[in-house]
């Protein structure tokens, strides 16, 4: 069955190639969008995790990171120092706001830090050295070109690209790194409240335990401390993001993929199809041998199968092609295609497909006629 | 030769009607996310349209709402309230929030409504009341109805517990749900005391709204005045400036794998008549009519699956609709030529391969056993 499937295939390799081409295509569609949507909940994970603490203080009944506001009072931070098992408490600031010129607008993320929460790997430029500094994301940068040296104006105030920094991005917005003497010189100049020392500037601070502390207990301390404030733990925070991700984003998501495998049930449907119509006169030949119905799925299912085996792994070449693409030409974006449990659905869902495909030529099978096997080719 | 391919494409209907809906399947995918995309658009700027302001004054550097922070001194609002020209200046305050209820969670954008507002609250209301006291909230009627919340129920917003006090039409979507809150929960909730994040300016009649907002500018300092139009035109176009790559990149999977799709199935046919085409090669028909034929076949399966998708496209969109509430659609003709013009791309492209073929039968091959 499996040699002869094999013959069968071999026999027109520029069909088999296209037919392979074709389901690879139908997998890797599958794969960017799930890559996509991984993607993004990773990115949102990151943006907590990459911060670097252990235990992260908001405000109290603010329980995520990104996209929403916190607001600590400014005294919090010299309180939970206080705290026996807090090494040290670094205050980090979040605001989503606007960039760019008139028709060509995007949403940034603001992340004012001091000495912990800054950018992770800087691959151009250099750290934040004065006010004006920023490190921004080269999502950013690639999408105005800007570089190291460069002015990056935010609602009218001049600072200077020092530089330029991968995968700090999440939520669609690539963030923007700036120092805490940048954020009230902005604030200053934008004249935006009649007293800056009564105005939120400090979102959240960033906990280092002593040597020794249990995390668990010291977060209990703190809140106790500070009445204003809840403590998580970095991985708590993250998958609250993650979580209202899925919310936000998983509709339409699921929606999406779940198309994307429809359409390879039709593919895969198809092309199983074309090929038991294209061996109508095999069929035949086997029906006038006396092989059963059961027999002639097989070797179409093991034709199925084999394709399959050869279009997975050109599928998951593309899809990694086109993520490639992706992330090269807006690294704002990031596609997980070689994560395993989307790839594990996915190649659940393909056999499922295969399964469903083979369906489709059912009738052209049973109906294979002997008399054709004597018929001129 | 034209009739020939199509009475080819007509004896294999099932395999034609696969082909065309796999084709379908991925403009779908692709008219899906566009439709998403401008209906979150549209969303996005829902609140400001129906406001109905003339203009709207905000931070300096600022120029729109959505997923923006603005920060004016609230003095400035007196300000801007005796200047000639000006019937009225209503601040509010605007900040992305989480609100909760048990088991959901969901992003929205709180505006914060001076006691007694009679501007910047709901345009629409399934019920209740418009403008929330202190410790209320009116939540969209979606978000009610999928939290499970009714009028009188309790949700939380960075820990407050506020009273549902009104269900508001209009104000729900993925990326942009809008919810009304007294701005004194929102200052405290912000710390944002003597601030005001955007001022809704009504002029005189007969007051230019770009003249006006010129003149705002003018006279206080540190502040962006827009006349209404260009503020709704600056938030639709960031919200769709968020989406564009995405529908580019969305645009040419789907075009990858409709191409590959309409290459194979074109190809298995004209394979399927090999012999009927060498013979037809032997009695003198020329390459370039053949070619000619294999171009119809890809645009016949073409035009059938870009037909099929906005079949299905005009099915799915109410049902999708319904099932996922969160996601708002909205089809434009430009989606719909967009998706024609690349159809056409995709057929030239997917008649290359047969034609190939095509090409390479030999007439010899006729008067083989």
């Amino acid at each position: 069955m499996w040699r002869l499937a094999y013959r069968q295939l071999m026999a027109e390799p520029l069909r088999a190639a296209l037919t392979a081409c074709a389901i690879a295509a139908a997998i890797a569609v599958i794969l960017v969008l799930r890559g996509f949507e991984q993607g993004l909940y990773a990115q949102l994970e990151a943006a907590v995790t990459a911060r670097g603490a252990p235990l992260i203080v908001a405000q109290a009944g603010v329980s995520n990171f990104i996209a929403t506001r916190s607001s600590l009072p400014q005294l919090a931070r010299e309180r939970v120092e206080a705290i026996a098992g807090v090494a040290q408490a670094q205050p980090i600031t979040g605001l989503s706001v606007i960039y760019g010129p008139e028709g060509n607008r995007v949403p940034i993320y603001l992340l004012v830090h001091d000495r912990r929460g800054g950018p992770g790997r800087i691959v151009q430029g250099g750290p934040i050295r004065g006010a004006r500094d920023t490190v921004i994301d080269e999502g950013l940068a690639r999408r105005y070109g800007l570089r190291p040296g460069d002015p990056l104006v935010i609602s009218d105030f001049r600072f200077r690209v020092a530089g330029i920094t991968r995968g700090e991005s999440a939520m669609f917005m690539p963030f923007v790194f700036i120092g805490y003497d940048g954020m009230i010189d902005l604030f200053l100049e934008s004249e935006i409240a009649p007293d800056l020392s009564t105005f939120p500037l400090l979102s959240y601070l960033l906990v280092d335990l002593a040597p020794g502390a249990q995390a668990e207990a010291v977060a209990e301390l703190i809140e106790h401390a500070v009445p204003e404030a809840d403590v998580f733990t970095a991985d708590t925070l993250a998958a609250n993001d993650v979580a209202l991700g899925k919310e936000l984003f998983g509709p339409i998501m699921q929606a999406l993929i779940g198309l994307a495998y429809l359409v390879g049930v039709l593919v895969i449907g198809l092309i199983v199809y074309a090929d038991a119509i294209g061996r109508r006169r095999t069929f035949g030949v086997m029906n006038a041998l006396g092989f059963r119905l059961r027999h002639m799925l097989a070797t179409l299912s093991a034709q199925t199968l084999m394709l399959l085996a050869l279009a997975w792994p050109l599928g998951i070449g593309i899809a990694l092609a086109i993520a490639a693409g992706i992330e090269s030409l807006a690294p704002v974006y990031r596609v997980y295609v070689l994560e395993p449990a989307g790839l594990a659905w996915a190649l659940a869902g393909v056999l499922a497909m295969a399964l469903l495909g083979a369906v489709f030529p059912l009738r052209v099978v049973a109906r294979a006629d002997p008399t054709t096997a004597f018929q001129a080719g | 030769m034209l009739r020939w391919i199509l009475k080819t494409l007509w004896l294999q209907k099932p395999s034609l009607l696969a082909s065309a809906a796999g084709v379908a399947g991925a403009f779908v995918l692709v008219v899906i996310l566009h439709a998403v995309f401008v209906g979150e658009s549209r969303q996005v700027v829902a609140y400001v349209r129906h406001t109905a302001a003339d203009v709207w004054v905000m931070q300096r550097g600022v120029g729109n709402m959505h997923m923006a922070n603005s920060f004016v001194w609230d003095s400035k609002v007196k300000r801007i309230a005796e200047l000639p020209g000006v019937r009225a200046a209503t601040p509010i305050l605007y900040s992305g929030i989480v609100v909760r209820t048990p088991g959901r969670r969901w992003l929205a954008f709180a505006v914060g409504l001076q006691r007694g507002a009679t501007r910047g609250g709901p345009w629409a209301m399934a019920a209740g009341r418009t403008t929330p006291g202190p410790g209320e909230i009116v939540v969209p009627r979606v978000f009610a109805d999928m939290a499970g919340v009714a009028l009188g129920g309790r949700v939380s917003v960075t820990g407050r517990i506020l009273e549902v006090v009104g269900l508001s039409e209009g104000s729900f979507s993925m990326g942009n749900s809008v919810v009304f809150m007294a701005a004194s929960d929102l200052a405290e909730l912000m710390s944002a005391q003597g601030t005001v994040s955007y001022i809704i300016v009504d002029a005189q009649p007969g007051q230019d709204g770009a003249g006006l907002a010129a003149r705002i500018e003018q006279a206080v300092d540190k502040v962006s005045a827009l006349p209404a139009e260009r503020f709704i035109r600056n938030d639709y176009q960031l919200a769709m400036q968020m989406g564009t790559e995405i529908i580019a990149f969305m645009t040419l999977i789907g075009a990858g794998l409709a191409a590959v799709i309409i290459a194979f199935t074109a190809y298995s046919q004209v394979a399927r008549r090999r012999r009927e085409l060498a013979i037809a090669k032997a009695l003198g028909v020329r390459n370039r009519a053949i070619y000619a034929a294999v171009g119809l076949q890809t645009l016949v399966i073409t035009g059938l699956g870009l037909a099929l998708a906005l079949l299905a496209a005009w099915g799915l969109f109410p049902l999708l609709s319904a099932l996922v509430p969160q996601i708002t659609l909205v089809v434009t003709a430009e989606a719909m030529w967009r998706a024609a013009a690349v159809a056409l791309v995709v057929a030239s492209i997917s008649a290359w391969i047969p034609a190939r073929y095509v090409a390479r039968v030999d007439p010899l091959t006729a008067f083989k056993g």
